[in-house]
């Protein structure tokens, strides 16, 4: 794999009135050419500081980083030719029409304007943009929005793409239309790198991606080798709890050779097995054997999400809030 | 070169997106015509009183005017900076090679032709009022003017940089709006006021703009006020244009 991003030990901490706060803490990151890369973690955790730093916005203050052979810290104008970024704001002009904002853009990466017009038109016909680009960007949708920042991201066929947040505030449809003009960009060979802190946008269109939590990364690798690290597959057990019969389940089906971890949640069983559905069979037998009714019985493979809550306790849906701030 | 090609890209860029402002435009022209409209009739019957002869009332209140103008529309620049950055602009376009001096003079720029043209308007109207222009010092005196609004606007534009915010940022423009104005005798010369004002007024770059102006639209190149106007304004607006690119080098968190 030819890495086109590469930190070593990246750190960065911000003086506020209550002390300083380290937002970055030893960040290590490999990207390979062609990837869609994904940052996942919780509002605060130091995704977008990181992305800043590697975008040139922001300065480094100890460890390395490298884009697309060019070190950041030393040379940022020759690394700000080479990649697109699109914030959480997008930041496009609102009194300026769709096309416009392209072709200054374009312009400001240095092309003429007959190369930077024939590209807008363009990315408006790859990014579906072309039926309203003349209309001010004031007039346009969520989802029109964010195809335009994207746009802008691009105009310059930057090697590497960062965005930042891509999806926040569009509808489910508008995200997987986002989703597809993600990975189109990606067959055409731009590396993509995001931050998100949706589990779906990471599992989804992430080919690899890095937990980070806290300022450091928690856990790194393609979504199916981080959910296989997780204990298996979860069963989830509903019972009627009469006579103790929850108690007696608990005791007996710990006892079970495939049962990994058991945990109790009201009159519910929570328990990860190697295999769901060669479990199943098997504890509905037991069950049955032992008179012990069931209410209802789920299997779901693991998520992201006990990704995160196996290496950080917290779930990543609780976790937002506790740490938005101490970071801000 | 490329500063140069830049800063025609984001000149072109500002223009465009004041003039598609209207309300903008209507406040701009306004407000100066507001000040000859209803300020100088009170000011001709003052005016024999103070010792000026009621025909050289324009001669002192038309510059002051201008200079007014100038250092409001500097000042106010930051604004639309703060905007700019709450909107991600500023970060977008720091994002991208373009010259980062350009990034902050190009708007600049634009704001100096739009009071260039405001500025065309007032004294088109006050020569409709008996105004006499002295071309040569008119045309000195934009000079000025173009230093005193550049570096109030490399100022403000800077100071919202650092700020980031609109409360921070309108606190202290608005501290400082209000005593540079009172203390530059922007409306009446400083000369009316009593000694303590006229020794502060010293320390006010305001001051020195509004003393050339006056001597500047009579025409008069060798009272001292003029080379002192340059002289204060030319240095000052050169460093705080360095200061606000150095800002806008550096990270804006």
């Amino acid at each position: 794999m030819e890495a086109i991003i590469s930190t070593t030990d990246l750190r960065k901490q911000f003086h506020s009135r209550r002390g300083a706060v380290e937002a970055v803490r030893g960040v290590s990151i490999e990207v390979g050419r062609g990837e869609i890369f994904g940052f996942l973690g919780p509002n605060g955790a130091g995704k977008t500081t990181t992305l800043r730093m590697l975008t040139t916005l922001l300065p480094i203050d100890s460890g390395s980083a490298t884009v697309a052979g060019i070190d950041v810290a030393r040379r940022p104008k020759q690394v700000r030719s080479r990649i697109g970024y699109v914030s959480q704001l997008g930041g496009a002009d609102e009194l300026a029409t769709g096309r416009e904002n392209l072709i200054l853009q374009g312009r400001l990466y240095g092309g003429d304007l007959a190369s930077v017009s024939s590209r807008a038109q363009l990315l408006m016909e790859i990014l579906d943009i072309n039926e309203f680009a003349d209309r001010r960007v004031k007039t346009y949708s969520g989802g029109q929005r964010r195809r335009l920042d994207v746009a802008l991201g691009i105009v310059h066929e930057p090697e590497v793409l960062f965005l930042d947040e891509p999806s926040t505030g569009l509808d489910p449809q508008n995200r997987a239309h986002l989703w597809d003009h993600v990975r189109a960009l990606r067959s055409r060979g731009t590396t993509i790198f995001l931050t998100t802190h949706y589990l779906e946008e990471a599992d989804v269109l992430c080919d690899r991606l890095m937990i980070m939590d806290h300022g450091q990364i928690v856990a790194e690798g393609t979504p199916r080798d981080l959910k296989r690290q997780v204990s298996g597959d979860s069963v989830l057990l509903s019972l009627h709890d009469e006579g103790g019969a929850l108690a007696r389940a608990r005791l007996l089906i710990s006892a079970e050779p495939y049962v990994r971890e058991l945990t109790t949640d009201g009159d519910q069983l929570r328990l990860y097995v190697e295999d769901g559905s060669a479990a199943l069979p098997g504890l509905l037998r037991l069950l049955d054997r032992e008179r012990i009714a069931l209410k209802s019985i789920s299997l779901s493979e693991p998520t992201l999400d006990d990704v995160f809550l196996h290496q950080t306790g917290r779930s990543l849906r609780d976790a937002g809030t506790n740490t938005t701030e101490s970071a801000a | 070169m490329k500063t140069f090609r830049d800063t025609g890209l984001l000149f072109h860029r500002y223009t465009l997106q004041m003039l598609r402002n209207p309300v903008w435009l209507f406040v701009g022209f306004s407000s100066p015509i507001l000040y000859l409209a209803l300020f100088t009739p009170m000011l001709k019957h003052v005016a024999p009183t103070l010792g000026v002869r009621s025909g050289g009332v324009l001669e002192i209140f038309l510059p002051g005017i201008l200079a007014l103008l100038a250092f409001a529309s500097g000042i106010s620049m930051g604004f639309s900076t703060i905007f700019e950055l709450q909107a991600g602009v500023i970060e977008r376009f720091r994002v991208t090679p373009a010259s980062r001096f350009a990034i902050l003079i190009g708007p600049i720029l634009s704001g100096l032709m739009m009071m260039a043209v405001f500025d065309a308007v007032v004294v088109a109207i006050a020569v409709g009022v008996g105004f006499q222009v002295h071309w040569l010092g008119l045309a000195a005196l934009a000079v000025l003017l173009g230093l005193l609004a550049a570096l109030m606007a490399a100022f403000s534009t800077a100071t919202a940089l650092v700020t980031r915010e609109i409360n921070s940022f309108a606190a202290i423009i608005n501290g400082l709006n209000l005593p540079i104005l009172l203390l530059a005798g922007v409306l009446l010369p400083i000369s009316f006021g009593p000694v303590w004002m006229r020794v502060l007024a010293h320390f006010n770059p305001l001051y020195y703009a509004v003393q050339a102006s006056r001597a500047l639209a009579t025409g008069t190149f060798g009272a001292p006020a003029v080379w002192q106007g340059f002289a204060v304004l030319a240095p000052l607006c050169a460093l705080i244009i360095f200061w606000a690119t150095r800002v806008f080098r550096k990270a804006v968190a």
